[in-house]
């Protein structure tokens, strides 16, 4: 049991949108929880930051569009997800345009975002 | 318009086939579920079709009284007015009908 | 405290990022190609090092690998000290 009152599950978001289903699977874990009244939070980091990025047109490969589908988050009252600074950096990605609103950290932050769950999901 | 055939739906009643979606199959569909469509209805069905085309996905229950709460009102952005339109689970048969795919998480 | 198992080869992405999160009370155990961060004197190593955490080989890949002893300031294990360790720590991510 830690100290203070922890929320209950981080959602590590750590693959780029289309490379691979993981993405696919993190935002579909995601959502079931919050559908299912689980308090979620979403942290993007390295190439999971590329989920992001506006303006995705999948429709012609078949696929889910995972930034429309990240723009409900808040509907699913998740209304902040967190994002990996550096990342962010190194691909430009401007969070302003983001489908939802995102808040960026710095390494530090981040490991001290962790601390504050019970579980931690890597997808 | 002839209803369209057993085959164009799968097992559970959903559409196989989005494209061929209109309001006399929504009509069609909604018979099965033994339900008769009212402007209250189809209010809710075209929120969920915008809903579709703007996230790329069904809602589940619980965003879904939330869209309709923002944009219907409080008053109809309520699980139990879905349940008055769509008894059972709202998010499920009020895609089946809207012509949307089942959503992920609904049970 | 978090248990990361590392399974991603030093220069991955997974790699790059999990050692990001790696805090100075976590515990690291390099499996599959992670086991290559075991190798004295490389960077990657240096790099796990710093990050002031627990940290683990299994004895198994590293056999595997060719990596007879690994570098100083990480222990070997066997399958069922990895175990043990899950137990300890609530909380997991996998790197892979």
């Amino acid at each position: 049991m830690g100290e203070a009152a922890k929320k209950p599950v981080l959602v590590v978001m750590r693959h780029s949108p289309y490379g691979s289903s993981l993405a696919k699977a993190a935002v579909d874990v995601a959502l079931a929880a919050a559908a299912f009244e689980q308090a979620v939070d979403l942290l993007f980091i390295g190439e999971g930051v590329l989920q992001l990025l506006p303006g995705q047109e999948s429709h012609k490969l078949g696929k889910k569009n995972i930034g429309r589908q990240l723009a409900s988050l808040p509907l699913y009252d998740i209304e902040l997800v967190y994002v990996d600074a550096e990342a962010a950096l190194r691909y430009q990605l401007d969070i302003a345009s983001s489908p939802v609103n995102a808040q960026l950290l710095g390494p530090q932050e981040m490991r001290q975002l962790m601390v504050g769950y019970d579980h931690l999901l890597g997808l | 318009m002839d209803a369209l055939s057993a085959e164009a739906f799968d097992s559970e009643g959903f559409l196989r086939d989005l494209s061929l979606w209109n309001a006399a199959v929504a009509e069609q569909i909604a018979a099965a579920e033994n339900l008769a469509l009212t402007p209250a209805h189809w209010e809710v069905l075209e929120l969920l079709r915008a809903y579709y085309h703007e996230y790329d996905s069904s809602p589940a229950m619980r965003p879904l009284v939330k869209y309709c709460a923002i944009h219907l009102g409080a008053d109809k952005g309520r699980s139990i007015y879905l349940m008055s339109l769509f008894p059972g689970s709202p998010a499920k048969i009020g895609s089946k009908i809207a012509g949307l795919p089942k959503p992920d998480n609904c049970l | 405290m978090v248990l990361h198992t590392l399974n991603a080869a030093p220069s991955s992405a997974a790699f790059r990022d999990c050692l990001k999160l790696v805090a100075p009370d976590d515990a690291v155990v390099l499996l599959g190609d992670g086991v290559y961060a075991a190798l004295e004197g490389t960077a990657a190593c240096d790099e796990l090092r710093a990050a002031a955490a627990a940290l683990f080989v299994l004895r198994a890949d590293a056999q595997l690998a060719g990596i007879e002893s690994p570098a100083d300031g990480f222990g070997l294990i066997d399958m069922d000290d990895l175990v043990a360790l899950t137990e300890r720590f609530e909380r997991q991510l996998a790197w892979y």
